[in-house]
């Protein structure tokens, strides 16, 4: 700190991060006092900058003084907001103007970010006191009339870790009690595809009219009274209701607001409810299917089944409560399921349970699910029984016996091929040979050959003895025929032969 | 079949699965909404002749934006909440030069500060707690602010003109699609 016992000229300069020259600070050359402004410097707050000082005399000039580098927002504290107030029988309107002039650098981004704390008092008693957090447009409710209320407000930046200070105390009268007091207990329900408004009020024969505005012109600064407009279909309604359809909102945050008027006098603007229309959208319960498979249930989370159009389909990341129970005991039990498919194990046979389901919005704030589904019930089958046992063995003994037969026959053909061959060559070997006689050796057709023996004595009894070899009784039938004992072979002309000769020995003998 | 058959099948499974069972939280699902509507009413906005865009600007996207590494889901919750904060302040402006459709705008600027809203309210439950990488995340906060201040100069040199409005966005519906890569990182 220089003490100022001559005319000290202080110098300072500046320079960016990344950059060597040093660049002189206008509005802070040749200052003769300890302060100086440099808010005309087009210099981005978010920048590292450093400075340097120096006193000069005349010639003579002290060393520079570096003052380290810094961003001149984290240095940067929030002033006392303005505050313009208006008032109202119950209620004032609190216009706050964020702290720094319209032009300010510092806090140009942050805008939307400050909240604003309000102390609001009696002026004759300050003992009770009251704190609130408005917006900018804000009101604060809920006073007497004819009163005088004063109040200061502060500026906050949570994230950044700064908290202003206060502006300077502002009071008001609020007016004198409107004849017509203002709606109260504003509700939104919603109910098919339209919103049902709803308020009280005390006297009747009335008519109202309802206005909204879009949540975000709260956030910023200004009188947005340009900004706040009919709901359709509500405009001069008898009832303490109005009905308007979903699509007059697309997907956001709204403000409503309400007034009574009996033809020649309004009420003041009831207090501003706040519609978020997702909070709003209406989760369709899922369509289940089910299918048992032994002793559990195959249980299938379809979607919802879409009633209309639906401008903006909202597919929510949900997860699935079930709840399924024994159709004669009241014992529930209760499944979080994010798969559509999954099965249910462990469950007692021949039994009917019964299953429903909603979808929940996977969130922990948010506390969204649909209504539940048709309740669904299915008997789950017999599972590990004899029954199933006694079908599968018959099964099993129906298609083994074709099987056992086949391979039975075909042991039996291997048997006899190998223990009892045949005798019979090939069918085509007579190709191989042309001679007939040795076809004949080898390819005996005919019947046996029976050797006669005749036994001549001399006697004139003549027995006649027929020799015959073994000899089938089938033989004889077939004309070519092998014998089974390869050395006897027929010759058809012997056997006529013989034949003949019999005859000629009984004629003889005769 | 033939093996490079099943091979194809097999990744596609594969894929399917990895995909099917990422779990999506509900802030991710809002964020991805917000993204797409405001690109959809981006796109409504009329834009100017081809002309306007040789004034084009590098306005010096910071690095740890435009290429993303590992970020923690704090810090993505923090630079895409501030991203939007900003978008939503350019657009209110100047606009009187770029004929662009009232409404339009003030859907969009609704869109945007009802996500800032529900980021403002994670943030805020962050800030309680002291973290100790605060510093860490304030400076890639600065350059992002610094980005913004450039775009702001930009506009107040040029008078907010048709053409300076023309580039600015394009370099906002740039913005987006780096607030797209970002919100992979609000997973828990």
């Amino acid at each position: 700190m220089y003490t100022l016992a001559h005319s000290f000229i202080l110098c300072s300069l500046l320079q960016r991060p990344g950059m060597h020259n040093w660049i002189e600070l206008p509005g802070c050359q040749y200052i003769t006092g300890t302060t100086c402004d440099f808010s005309s410097v087009k210099l981005s707050v978010f920048e590292k900058i450093q400075l340097r000082i120096r006193a000069e005399k005349g010639n003579r000039t002290s060393p520079w003084h570096e003052v380290g580098s810094f961003i001149p927002f984290r240095k940067a504290q929030i002033g006392p907001p303005k505050v313009h107030l208006k008032a109202e029988d119950k209620a004032i309107i609190v216009n706050i103007s964020p702290p720094g002039t319209k032009d300010s650098l510092m806090w140009a981004m942050d805008i939307l970010s400050f909240t604003y704390s309000v102390v609001i008092w009696k002026n004759s008693s300050s003992v009770d006191e009251r704190t609130e957090t408005v917006y900018p447009g804000g009101k604060i409710y809920k006073l007497s009339p004819e009163t005088t209320y004063c109040l200061k407000v502060k500026a906050r930046l949570r994230l950044h870790r700064k908290v202003g200070s206060y502006s300077p105390v502002y009071c008001v009268n609020t007016t004198v009690e409107n004849k017509l007091p203002s709606p109260e207990n504003i509700e939104v329900d919603v109910k098919d595809q339209s919103y049902v408004l709803k308020w009280d009020y005390t006297y009747e024969n009335m008519t109202f009219q309802a206005q909204w505005l879009r949540a975000y012109f709260k956030k910023i600064l200004g009188n947005h009274s340009d900004k706040w407009q009919q709901i359709p279909g509500c405009e001069n309604v008898r009832a303490t209701q109005c009905v308007f359809p979903q699509k007059v909102f697309s997907k956001g945050a709204y403000f409503l607001r309400v007034q009574a008027s009996d033809g020649n006098k309004t009420s003041f603007w009831s207090e501003e409810k706040r519609l978020d229309t997702e909070m709003q959208t209406v989760i369709l319960p899922p369509v289940i299917s089910m299918k048992s498979v032994d002793n559990s249930l195959h249980i299938y989370i379809g979607a919802p089944r879409e009633t209309e159009n639906k401008s903006t389909s909202q597919h929510y990341p949900l997860i699935y409560e079930i709840i399924f129970w024994e159709n004669t005991s009241n014992a529930e039990r209760k499944i979080l399921q994010k798969k559509t498919d999954f099965i249910v194990p462990n469950l007692q046979p021949l039994t009917v349970y019964c299953v429903k389901a909603r979808a929940v919005i996977e969130d922990e704030k948010w506390n969204k699910s649909s209504v539940f589904s048709d309740i669904l019930c299915e008997k789950t089958k017999p599972g590990n029984t004899s029954i199933t046992w006694i079908i599968a063995g018959v099964c099993t003994a129906l298609f083994s016996i074709p099987v056992a037969i086949y391979v039975v026959k075909g042991l039996l053909r291997c048997i006899n091929y190998v223990f009892f061959p045949s005798c019979k060559p090939p069918p085509n070997i007579d190709q191989c040979f042309s001679e007939q006689s040795l076809k004949n050796l080898l390819l005996s057709a005919s019947e046996e050959q029976t050797e006669r023996c005749f036994i001549i004595e001399n006697s004139y009894s003549l027995v006649t003895v027929e020799e015959t070899s073994q000899v089938d009784e089938d033989h004889k039938q077939y004309s070519s025929q092998t014998s089974r004992d390869s050395g006897n072979y027929s010759n058809e002309d012997e056997n006529s032969g013989s034949k003949t000769s019999r005859e000629l020995l009984q004629q003889g003998l005769v | 079949m033939t093996t490079g058959c099943i091979l194809q099948i097999a990744l596609l499974l594969c894929f399917s699965i990895t995909a099917l069972s990422r779990s999506f939280n509900l802030l991710q699902f809002q964020q991805r909404s917000t993204n797409l509507e405001c690109q959809r009413l981006m796109m409504k906005l009329s834009g100017t002749p081809e002309s306007c865009l040789n004034n084009r600007t590098n306005f010096e996207v910071p690095k740890e934006i435009e290429q993303p590494r590992q970020f923690q889901k704090e810090d993505a919750v923090l630079v895409i909440h501030d991203m939007l904060l900003q978008i939503f302040e350019i657009f209110g402006k100047n606009l009187s030069h770029t004929g662009w459709n009232e409404t339009i705008i003030e859907n969009l600027r609704s869109e945007l500060s009802d996500q800032i809203d529900r980021l403002k309210a994670i943030l805020d439950e962050n800030t309680e707690e002291e973290n100790p990488t605060w510093e860490n995340s304030t400076t890639m906060l600065w350059h992002l602010r610094n980005y913004y201040t450039r775009i702001v100069q930009y506009l107040n040199a040029k008078s907010y003109s048709s053409c300076a409005w023309t580039v600015v966005w394009t370099e906002i519906y740039r913005n987006f699609s780096f607030i797209s890569t970002l919100t992979d990182y609000l997973q828990n």
